[in-house]
């Protein structure tokens, strides 16, 4: 065009299609109109800012808070005294799928993403087809956890392939969720001490739970904030990692202790009843210059990577008759409820393999109940009692349970009367093997009598008559002021959740009985729980410092400074050194001499005292049997204390249970700390000792250690071993030989009072369901016994 | 204009026109564009795909490729077109139907999008087609489409390409876009006015009347998403957290901005909450980073841009010239004006992008291509004597 000549241009044709100035007019219209309807926009985004800006910028700030990200803290440690993680916190991640921008681009990423995330090894909630019919029914779902808790090592290959969006682009709308897996390296080892978390870091039980706070720190935020001149920064509050605890716990003393317990419980299993060796078993090991627990142990144990595993677990489900749910003139009915028991029965191994695995206890479900009959029912009340189960597995039996504490109630008891002048320790006692209190027959647990004792000797041989003439010397006030004392009935307030109260379970001095105190002298007719006991008789031989027992000795700071330190505490002074040596002395008497004999480990002299209760109710033959000891003797750098709740045998009436366990639990502990050996070992004491070391030991060091003797100990020990053994054949001697009836046809001496049939050895009554107590039926809890 | 004032207009002018101005408006638009995409788009794409340029980048490629499609249709002649008025067409309609074969593709939910290659929207060549077929045509037939009947016939020929867009890649407002620029240049081109406010009064009232059906519930919105859209324009806070989220968070934007904004990048609506905010939602931003004087400004821009267009078409060598800037000129402010107006719940939500400005690599070439005619035809202008 621009080269042709203005001529042509001209032309009239070409005038002709020129724009004229009629279309320009209408064009010119149609310029107004556009800049009409401009006006009227500017007008109305001008409105919008005039009517609504206020408005809308706080909706704006409003809504950018909902933008802000949580950081998560990470759970402090849970360590041993020397360091060893009990519990700590492992950084894991959740896989989330956004299905909206998954299904974005007409479903394209769908098929290369579900085979990527497939192919990685990770371990979804859902299957392949599962996620796709979730994605499918649920097209704008963006958030959803497809994979909880997966570790570094197993998701980093899907890291890779998100941090690669140019490799893989057909990826697309799964993330990763940073979050934190609290792990128990150790297991089950100190389960009950420790505790778990559930749901977002909550501690359940033991420390978990008492220093919950302190351990879970506090999360961060990732924030947008107007600065000056409101404009947007985005900032981030880091988030401040939870405090790491270091226990007192030893983990090596802690092995050793539950590896005995479960030893025993084995032994034990399904001896004289179906079952675990002992309803519960618990081991409490304190330092008594300082409170520490060293260890605290009971049984049965669980995982505490996997609490609420059930497998082995004992539900005893609640009668449900099969008649709920049938007719019962219908013969069918009768006939279904046999076939299914059949079935049942059927299903029952698989139960029973899963129990024998975790080495506790068998799951028993009722033969009547019937899940199919039973529905909804059914599952309610199995999944109630499996709870009660679980709550009674996860409980401290250490510091929950509250019982009769029987015959290691005898040393406190002393205590008080030495301490208040009102017995210098020569007293001469002389049992019958019964005792008249207040109109009730209170009997010993050697029912033909301990004859003639003296003080020491009433210990020795754990003598209830004896103890009940103390405890009517000492007196009600007396008695139960030092029961204030020895803090029975408070809180001792250790740092471990669950602690439970006593002040209704002791007995109330105003309405005290003289039967009362006569049962409470000897350690029955009031409750008390394992630490309140072990942290009280520390203070017995201690010299009398009454110490708060503890667990914690340190807090660090995610940074491992320490912001805490834990110092022994003295709360007060129970009883004088000089009670405090006498007690010593006395309990060393009972290892040597009387009923603790079997708690003493070969090389190392020992003092304590064994415990026998009855339990509630009377006569059923059901006992709780204790051994609480210090060692060595002379110098006590530990205290421990045995707790068997009804050991499964016929007999459960014998400390013996109790003894040989806190023994087996010494044997090694005691090398383990260092603690040189002060007795002569006899031939067959280094020959069991030996036996013991390949039985327990399997390689490790401890072995070298025993077996190191020093030629001191050996030579002191010499004499007082020989000693020993005379008087402890010349007592029995003179037990025994008291006018004793015998029973022509079976040989058994025959309780003199009563007429039962009694073992001439140990004056025991041969039905182990004749209660020493049967009598005693006043106070409001009663009961009584003792070895 | 008075003929003497056009002449001494002209005569200020050089020999071989070419509209700096216009250019100069087109870059300006182009810059900013950028600016305010990666402004808007960088925390979404560095969410999306780990690079914050994501979109940038894109559209960087897109603009360059339009600059280079631009300055070579400003130098082809732009007579070339009026041969072919029947090849635009029919590219049109056959483009369209395209997206039924295989090469059409689907995206955010839609089909609109056929690949050859690149990605192509054929509905944004549809509106080139459609001004080139319509110039053609009206300058051929000027005289003789100034009856009523073959007015109405003339903007008739519009219907199958408008209906094909709604119908196959069911993309309303491109239809409606393409409808409008038809009636535009028609209306341009012939004498009458009454039809014209006539149709537009029935167009008005179909509308108030689907409306009104609509909010009063006797049209149940569960029959098109396009009614629940209607419902959520008259009370965007009742659908706040379904059709409405768009439009209120858009609000948010423009009413958080006041006069002069919270500065270039500041924006917070932009962080998550006006989701695809560098498509259709990008002016909002606009106004809460720069506020009402940005925004003022940017419609300024636009307006010296419709009226560089309504010059040029003014002082056009001929009829068709002139035409194809008219329908132009129409393109550009239809979406300028309804996008605008989309982002201030003005009319009910649907997607239409912000010329030279949003996000879209079809539109910023095809914009740029309708430039360039522009600009060929600025070049046919002559001198008088």
């Amino acid at each position: 065009m621009k080269n042709r000549k203005p001529e042509i241009t001209l032309s009239k044709q070409q005038n002709d299609k020129r724009f004229s100035m009629r279309m320009q007019k209408k064009l010119a219209v149609l310029f107004a109109l556009i800049l009409v309807a401009f006006l009227t926009l500017s007008v109305r985004l001008f409105a919008i800012n005039r009517d609504n800006g206020e408005k809308y910028k706080k909706q704006v700030l409003s809504q950018q808070e909902y933008d802000s990200v949580t950081l998560i803290a990470k759970r402090g440690d849970i360590l041993d005294k020397n360091g060893s993680k009990l519990a700590v916190s492992q950084k894991v991640y959740n896989v989330i799928l956004d299905a909206k921008k998954l299904n974005s681009s007409d479903g394209e990423f769908l098929e290369p993403t579900l085979q990527a995330i497939y192919s990685t090894g990770i371990s979804f909630l859902y299957t392949k087809e599962e996620l796709r019919d979730f994605i499918r029914q649920n097209p704008s779902s963006q958030y959803r956890v497809i994979a909880k808790k997966q570790s570094f090592d197993v998701t980093s290959p899907l890291m890779d392939m998100l941090n690669n969006p140019a490799e893989y682009p057909d990826i697309k709308g799964i993330w990763l969720e940073d979050n934190y897996q609290r792990q128990y390296p150790y297991n089950s080892l100190a389960c009950d001490v420790v505790g778990f978390v559930q749901g977002d870091n909550e501690g359940i039980y033991g420390l978990e739970e008492y220093y919950n706070d302190s351990l879970n720190g506090t999360n961060g935020r990732e924030y947008g904030y107007l600065n000056d001149d409101e404009n947007l920064e985005r900032t981030i509050k880091p988030a401040q990692d939870g405090n790491t605890i270091v226990t007192s716990l030893d983990v090596n003393i802690q092995s050793i202790v539950e590896k005995h317990i479960l030893a025993f419980n084995e032994q034990y299993k399904d001896a004289f009843r179906e079952g675990n060796g002992s309803s519960n078993t618990g081991v409490i090991v304190m330092n008594p210059n300082t409170g520490e627990v060293l260890a605290m142990a009971s049984y049965p144990v669980f995982d505490l990577n996997n609490p609420r595993d059930t497998n082995g677990l004992k539900v005893e489900m609640p009668q449900m008759t099969v008649k709920d749910a049938n007719d019962p003139d219908d013969p069918e009915a009768e006939e279904n409820a046999e076939t299914q028991e059949t079935q049942e029965t059927e299903e029952t191994p698989q139960t029973e393999e899963g129990a024998e695995n975790a080495g506790t206890a068998t799951m028993m479900v009722s033969p009547m109940t019937d899940p199919s009959l039973m529905g909804e029912a059914y599952e309610e009340a199995f999944e109630q009692a499996k709870m009660e189960a679980l709550n009674a597995l996860w409980k401290n039996f250490c510091i929950n349970s509250t019982y009769e504490p029987g015959s290691t109630m005898k040393p406190f008891t002393m205590a008080c009367g030495l301490e208040e002048g009102l017995l210098t320790g020569n007293e001469n006692y002389r049992c019958e093997g019964v005792l008249n209190v207040g109109g009730h027959e209170i009997h010993c647990s050697n029912r033909l009598g301990h004859g003639d004792l003296t003080f020491s000797g009433a210990l020795e041989n754990s003598c209830n008559v004896a103890f009940m003439k103390i405890g009517a010397t000492i007196g009600r006030s007396t008695f139960m002021k030092y029961n204030k004392i020895f803090n029975f009935g408070l809180k001792t307030n250790i740092d471990l959740a669950g602690e439970s109260r006593t002040d209704t379970l002791v007995f109330d001095e105003s309405v005290m009985t003289p039967t009362d105190l006569a049962v409470g002298s000897f350690g029955q007719g009031f409750n008390t729980t394992m630490i309140q006991m072990i942290t009280g008789f520390c203070s017995l031989i201690n010299g009398g410092y009454y110490y708060q027992p503890h667990l914690v000795t340190k807090i660090l700071n995610s940074e491992g400074a320490t912001i805490r330190a834990v110092e022994p505490r003295i709360l007060k002074q129970t009883i004088s050194a000089e009670t405090s040596e006498k007690i010593r002395e006395l309990c060393v008497n009972v290892v040597a001499l009387g009923t603790g004999r079997s708690a003493r480990p070969a090389g190392y002299m020992i003092g304590g005292k064994t415990g026998t209760a009855e339990k509630l109710p009377r006569g059923n033959g059901n006992y709780l049997v204790s051994f609480i000891g210090f060692a060595p003797a002379d110098d006590p750098q530990i205290v421990i204390y045995t707790v068997i709740d009804e050991p499964n045998a016929k007999e459960q009436a014998s400390a013996k249970f109790a003894t040989v366990l806190t023994r087996d639990i010494l044997t090694e502990v005691l090398p383990y700390l260092n603690v040189f050996q002060t007795e002569e070992l006899s031939e067959e004491e280094a020959a069991e000792l030996a036996e013991k070391q390949l039985l327990f030991s399997n390689g490790s060091t401890l072995e070298e250690e025993t077996e190191e003797e020093t030629p001191e100990a050996e030579e002191n020990a010499e004499g007082e071993a020989a000693e020993n053994a005379d008087t402890e054949e010349e007592d029995k001697e003179e037990e025994t030989e008291r006018k004793i009836q015998f029973d022509p046809e079976t040989g058994y001496a025959i309780d003199p009072t009563t007429g039962d049939l009694l073992d001439p050895e140990t004056g025991r009554p041969i039905d182990s369901n004749v209660s020493d107590l049967a009598d005693v039926t006043t106070s409001p809890i009663t009961f009584v016994d003792e070895e | 204009m008075s003929e003497q004032k056009k002449s001494r207009f002209k005569k200020e002018r050089k020999t071989g026109v070419f509209d700096y101005t216009l250019l100069f408006i087109v870059l300006f638009l182009l810059c900013f564009g950028l600016v305010m995409l990666y402004s808007v788009s960088s925390y979404e794409a560095n969410l999306k795909f780990g690079d914050s340029a994501y979109y940038l980048k894109k559209q960087l490629f897109a603009t360059i490729f339009g600059i280079v499609v631009m300055v070579g249709v400003t130098f082809v002649n732009y007579h070339l077109w009026d041969h072919m008025p029947f090849i635009a067409y029919f590219a049109s309609l056959g483009l369209i139907f395209l997206v039924l074969t295989p090469l059409g593709y689907e995206a955010n939910g839609a089909k609109r999008w056929i690949k050859v290659g690149f990605s192509l929207q054929p509905a944004e060549v549809a509106k080139v087609g459609m001004i080139i077929f319509f110039a053609a045509w009206v300058s051929r037939f000027g005289k003789r489409i100034q009856s009523l009947k073959s007015t109405l016939f003339t903007i008739g020929l519009a219907i199958p390409v408008a209906l094909s867009i709604l119908l196959i890649t069911e993309n309303l407002s491109s239809a409606i876009i393409i409808f409008c620029i038809v009636l535009m240049m028609i209306f341009v081109a012939t004498p009458n006015y009454k039809e014209y406010f006539l149709i537009g009064a029935v167009l008005i009232g179909i509308a108030a009347i689907v409306v009104l059906l609509v909010s009063k519930g006797i049209l149940p919105e569960e029959l098109s998403y396009r009614f629940s859209r209607i419902n959520a324009w008259l009370n965007p806070e009742k659908y706040a957290s379904t059709t409405g989220f768009q439009t209120l968070q858009s609000l948010y934007a423009i009413g958080s901005g006041d006069i002069f904004g919270k500065g270039l990048g500041q924006s917070m609506q932009k962080l998550g909450f006006i989701p695809e905010a560098q498509n259709d939602m990008i002016f909002s931003i606009i106004c809460e980073e720069l506020g009402l004087f940005g925004a003022t400004a940017i419609i300024l821009m636009f307006i010296l841009m419709i009226w560089r267009f309504l010059i040029i078409a003014n002082n056009a060598s001929d009829e068709f010239g002139a035409l194809l800037v008219v329908g132009v000129m129409a393109h550009i402010s239809i979406q300028v004006i309804l996008n605008i107006a989309v982002v201030t719940n003005a009319i009910p939500n649907t997607g239409i992008t912000l010329p030279f400005i949003s996000y879209g690599g079809s539109s910023i070439v095809f914009l740029l291509a309708e430039i360039g005619l522009v600009l060929s035809v600025s070049r046919g202008i002559r001198l008088e004597n």
